[in-house]
């Protein structure tokens, strides 16, 4: 099975590898993982508190290429968006852009949990109430 | 649908005796069968979906029933019944290889039970939260850095002897653990054989769940066991 374009070029170029840090109050972190494939990804976002826009975001994540490219491609979409803007992103956008076979839909799963999970985590620690993500499982 | 053919019993093609689903050989006439659609592993051996298991009597039942089945033996036989004892033999072998194995048997029971283990999972999913506790993942994501940093030094020619013991002390904590996981699954087999026995369904829920859980952690310290394997041996 041969990757796509798009996920190669992720692969031999990802966007924005790194760490923020994590004690910081802007910074949220998501760390997720997939039992099935033993994947791990780790995405950060740091978030401006008055425009609450995604400033800066980075990842870093062990596991294959496609799991790669979908983090690396989570991290320059979520730049730039607000959080409510971010939590719109959905692994079928990242399935289509990097057009990841279906055994590789798992991995933009994984990206999508991991922008979740790091805004959920920027929520806690600002004390950000839950009435949008509420708003969302109930959707 | 399937479930319930299982328990159907069918007739032997050549004399018409009942036979009961994944029995290889009719009692009566001793002919042959065709491998039922839905049989299971269990079926097979004509055992109980249980976990606890006499791995040698499995041995030998294997040895006992390859021999009867073997192609070989049907050389001279109808085309039909050629076809039908290399499709047992088959069945056989993948039956045994699975469930000799503690891990590969637990693995098929559950998804017997309906549990879908190392697949994809489709994008719809609602079940996809991370199984996979916290502190877990971040032991995980800890030793992959950790590994990198040893393949980096590596690739550069150099070997950090601290990386290197603090990797072996790593490797021997995540053994332990694998150690650990396959005792716990041992007594969870008991918890799962029990309940089937006393038919309590909440009691097979339960066990079923956590032996779930328990194969998802033990799938990664399985895989970090392998890389640091691979990571210490270049």
């Amino acid at each position: 099975m041969a990757y796509s374009d798009k996920v190669i070029d992720h692969y031999n170029n990802p966007r924005n590898v790194g760490q923020l840090d994590k004690s910081s109050q802007d910074v949220g972190t998501g760390l997720v993982g997939a039992p099935e494939c033993g994947d791990v990804m780790r995405l950060q976002i740091k978030v401006n508190p008055e425009t609450q826009v995604i400033e800066e975001a980075k990842f870093k994540t062990f596991g294959c290429g496609s799991a790669i490219a979908s983090s690396s491609l989570a991290t320059e979409w979520v730049k730039g968006k607000t959080v409510s803007e971010a939590l719109e992103i959905k692994n079928t956008d990242i399935v289509k852009e990097l057009a990841l076979p279906p055994v590789k839909i798992h991995c933009s799963v994984l990206a999508e949990d991991a922008i979740r999970a790091a805004i959920g985590d920027w929520k806690k620690k600002n004390g950000v109430t839950e009435t949008e993500k509420s708003a969302q499982t109930v959707a | 649908m399937q479930a319930a053919e299982q328990s159907v019993k069918t007739a032997c093609w050549s004399c018409g005796s009942a036979l009961t689903a994944g029995q290889p050989f009719c009692e009566v006439c001793g002919k042959v069968q065709a491998p039922g659609s839905c049989v299971t592993y269990f079926d097979v051996f004509g055992l109980p979906c249980k976990l606890v298991l006499d791995v040698s009597a499995l041995e030998r039942a294997f040895y006992k029933l390859s021999r009867k089945l073997h192609p070989d033996l049907y050389a001279q036989a109808t085309m039909q019944e050629q076809q039908w004892s290399l499709e047992q033999t088959s069945l056989l072998n993948d039956a045994y290889r699975t469930l000799k194995d503690p891990v590969r048997r637990t693995e098929y029971l559950l998804r017997l039970e309906g549990v879908e283990i190392e697949r994809d999972k489709s994008s719809g999913d609602e079940k996809k939260d991370s199984r996979v506790p916290a502190d877990l993942l971040e032991e995980v994501f800890e030793l992959n850095m950790q590994l990198e940093e040893m393949r980096m030094s590596q690739k550069m020619g150099e070997d950090d002897r601290q990386l290197r013991s603090d990797l072996e002390k790593a490797k021997a904590q995540f053994e332990g653990q694998l150690a650990d996981f396959d005792a716990q699954l041992q007594s969870l087999w008991g918890e799962w054989d029990a309940a089937l026995d006393a038919d309590g369904s909440l009691a097979k829920e339960d066990a079923k769940n956590r032996m779930v859980a328990l194969l998802d952690r033990r799938r990664y310290v399985r895989n970090l066991v392998r890389d640091v394997n691979e990571a210490l041996e270049i």
